[in-house]
């Protein structure tokens, strides 16, 4: 292998990568929780809150993410200095917005599927809407939500790479400035084009992350069909 | 304390005109792909489908290449790799042609799930009709197949229109790239944000109502 490939692949893993996870880590936690929660809000018979939430579910999956991204980085500063994130936190959250909202839609239709004898069993053995919620309804109807779950984890992965718009090293950033830095001449570069192999890598990197990810996704699929 | 000024009405009447172009750059790089993928996806779909030996294992890598590496890094491998073996696209090239190989991809996905839910024995009863195997999937197949993949096949054409916003990264000048341009110059990033934000939500919202309205139309008689 020539010599300019370790030190790139060691910065694009040490450097890139965790950028990546920290960006998915904190969109699919928090893509979560805030899913679930407004999924689950959504099913229940109170106008204006659902209003509300549907609002946010058509606005978040309705645009595209580079603009979700841009409002978090650009725009949020202007209203308050407060609002100022780095661009990795941009992303994630952007991600967050992005990720609830088809959380909450999946969660609404897979809480809507259990049939209603089963929250009429769970009220006569004394449950009130939150323990029937939690102790009876949503373990069902989150066994549901698996395989669209492993898929949405997929693209939150691939949507990561949006925090290069925006400047955050992650992956694809890592492996753009290496690319650049090498078309430098010496001492900084090598004065050598290599973007075809370094974006190749990158692309290797990702489908090692999601191929056996969207495998698991059909599988589990496979398995809730009786 | 930030001095916020916004005014959206005199951001658009300035600059109403580029974005105007950004847009039909936008509609015009969509409407490429949206084509293109819709022929892909029929085609390969239909492969898939009918399980013809070399091209529906081919199309099989395609799709998961595709499917599993961000469109981002396939943006970069097309506008900032492949200069390096000879092969120069310009930014327009990029733009349709990224999305629409992404888009075939998904798309032959949707044909493929849609051609196979098509019942055997209509194609039994097309070839007793004495319909060729090519006749039967321009009479039966197709048109049935066709219908039950529309509704999937028209999210991926959503989401092709709200791909096209990354070609941002290559500077290409759709909507975004140049509602971002503007507000870099003139700092009305508010103004240009909630541009984006209405033109976009305008464009996913009516295309997902004609969906619905698709889907009461085109439905299946026994479905109806």
């Amino acid at each position: 292998m020539p010599d300019w490939v370790e030190p790139i692949a060691r910065y694009i893993l040490t450097e890139g990568l965790p950028g990546t996870l920290q960006v998915s880590a904190i969109a699919v936690v928090g893509s979560a929780i805030i899913g679930v929660l407004f999924g689950t809000l959504l099913t229940i018979d109170f106008r204006p809150s659902r209003a509300l939430i549907r609002l946010y579910v058509e606005v978040f999956r309705g645009l595209p993410i580079l603009v979700t991204v841009f409002v978090v980085y650009l725009g949020l500063p202007t209203v308050s200095r407060s609002l100022e994130f780095s661009p990795l936190n941009a992303a994630a959250i952007a991600l967050v917005l992005w990720g609830s909202a088809q959380v909450a839609e999946a969660t609404r239709g897979a809480v809507q599927s259990i049939p209603n004898e089963q929250h009429e069993a769970a009220s006569a053995l004394g449950f009130g809407w939150v323990g029937r919620h939690r102790s009876v309804i949503l373990p069902q109807a989150l066994r549901r939500l698996l395989p669209p779950a492993v898929g949405l984890l997929v693209n939150i992965v691939q949507n990561s790479t949006l925090a290069q718009t925006i400047g955050g090293i992650e992956i694809l950033q890592a492996a753009k400035s290496q690319s650049e830095r090498l078309t430098f001449f010496p001492p900084a570069g090598i004065g050598e084009i290599h973007a075809f192999e370094i974006f190749t890598g990158v692309m290797i990197l990702f489908f090692l992350i999601s191929f056996p990810l969207t495998r698991l996704a059909a599988i589990l699929e496979k398995r809730l069909v009786v | 304390m930030l001095l916020v000024t916004y005014d959206l009405w005199a951001f658009v009447s300035e600059h109403w005109r580029e974005l105007l172009d950004g847009l039909v750059n936008t509609l015009k790089a969509s409407a490429i792909a949206i084509a293109g993928s819709l022929v892909i996806g029929a085609v390969l779909g239909a492969a898939r489908a009918h399980r013809i030996p070399v091209v529906s294992q081919l199309t099989a890598v395609y799709v998961e290449i595709i499917r599993n590496t961000p469109i981002l890094v396939q943006i970069f491998m097309y506008f900032f790799a492949l200069p390096q073996v000879g092969i120069r696209l310009d930014g327009f090239t990029v733009a349709w042609l990224s999305v629409m190989i992404w888009g075939g991809a998904f798309n032959s996905e949707n044909f493929r799930a849609g051609f196979e839910a098509v019942p055997f024995r209509y194609r039994e009863a097309s070839s007793a009709l004495g319909f060729s195997p090519f006749g039967t999937f321009l009479n039966v197949t197709l048109p049935i197949g066709g219908r039950i993949s529309l509704p999937s096949s028209i999210n991926t054409y959503i989401s092709v229109i709200k791909n096209t916003s990354l070609m941002y990264v290559i500077g290409y000048e759709e909507l975004t790239t140049t509602a971002i341009n503007i507000s870099n110059l003139s700092l009305e990033t508010l103004e240009a944000l909630s541009v984006l934000a209405i033109v976009y939500l305008a464009l996913v919202w009516s295309l997902s109502a004609g969906i619905r309205v698709l889907e009461n139309r085109l439905a299946l008689p026994e479905t109806r």
